[in-house]
């Protein structure tokens, strides 16, 4: 296409309706473009000393696998995803894209606005099924992770529930946002490790906090190499706990 | 808020046109009732209620953006 980027900087009263001028101002839809918030703004006391929001939209690229549905961009030649071509590669574009679209319909109702991209995992191991992993990104979305993952545990279920409805299949996905799936992974991998030492030196058990069952998944196989010790589960979501055991 | 739980709830339903949402001031709290269909109860609250627990923790997020709290109940048709 050679298109250049196209970014266009806004200064509003709110986030939204900076968004909003915006998209007019350039005569496109909402789906188009990635926003970014540079300063979401304050009220300020009384209406004095509030800070005005400021946005910077961003004109989507072509070329991407997250690229929006031809005929989004009004008035522009959209070409057709080489996917198309043939008709299970374009089943699975139908697949990212309506993962895409479906989170960022969400965000947006929840008033927060973010970057969301949606892409294929390298199975782990052959025969491992892949999954959809959507990532999202923008700024202080601490909010969307909540205590003990809560929060994005939610948005995962919910979101997945949707697509699989749409797309009349079991679709699982993944939500990912600024990384913090894969921090956490980290971590929790070095934790089971420290606690199995633990537990083997001391020989006494070692009980976890409660976590959601995906992360004493991690804990569970990260140890399940581990000979010394064995890990169960014991409790009551939401307060179910990983217990390491030193075997005799 | 409203929009947020009218959207899940429309998208997993199989009769998104019975979706009702109503919302009310309950002292310093917004209250959500979300209606549907007799046969898609199940759809919106989920095993053990996880749907709507679900639905609960977004709509957190969404009435703390405004400053705000929020309950949801899902009201069984008569």
């Amino acid at each position: 296409m050679g298109q250049e980027k196209t970014t266009l900087e806004i200064i509003a009263p709110t986030v939204d309706e900076a968004v909003n001028r915006g998209v007019s101002q350039l005569g496109i839809t909402r789906d188009a473009v990635d926003v970014e918030i540079l300063d979401s703004g304050s009220k300020g006391l009384f209406g004095l000393g509030g800070r005005q929001a400021r946005v910077r939209l961003v004109l989507k690229q072509e070329s991407s696998a997250e690229v929006s549905a031809p005929g989004s961009f009004p008035g522009k030649k959209s070409t057709m995803p080489a996917a198309e071509s043939s008709t299970i590669a374009a089943n699975e574009d139908a697949v990212l894209q309506t993962s895409r679209e479906t989170v960022k319909e969400l965000l947006e109702k929840m008033k927060v606005f973010a970057t969301v991209t949606a892409h294929y995992t390298e199975p782990e191991e052959s025969g491992e099924e892949r999954q959809v992993l959507v990532d999202i990104n923008g700024d202080d979305l601490s909010i969307l992770i909540g205590r003990r993952t809560e929060t994005l545990n939610a948005l995962q279920y919910i979101a997945s529930l949707i697509v699989s409805k749409k797309l009349e299949k079991w679709v699982p996905l993944v939500i990912d946002i600024q990384g913090y799936r894969s921090r956490r992974t980290r971590q929790l991998q070095q934790l089971a490790r420290r606690m199995a030492e633990q537990a083997v030196h001391t020989g006494k058990r070692q009980t976890l906090e409660p976590m959601p069952a995906n992360e004493r998944r991690i804990i569970h196989m990260e140890l399940s190499s581990f000979d010394q010790v064995i890990t169960e589960s014991t409790g009551e979501e939401p307060n179910r706990k990983v217990t390491i055991v030193p075997k005799k | 808020m409203k929009e947020l739980i009218d959207y899940i709830a429309k998208s997993l339903v199989d009769d998104p046109d019975q979706v009702k949402v109503t919302q009310e001031r309950v002292g310093g709290k917004i209250r959500l009732e979300l209606h549907v269909a007799k046969d898609d109860m199940g759809r919106v609250i989920g095993k053990s209620g996880r749907v709507a627990n679900a639905m609960r923790i977004l709509l957190r997020v969404s009435a703390a953006r405004e400053g705000k709290q929020a309950s949801l109940d899902v009201i069984e048709p008569r």
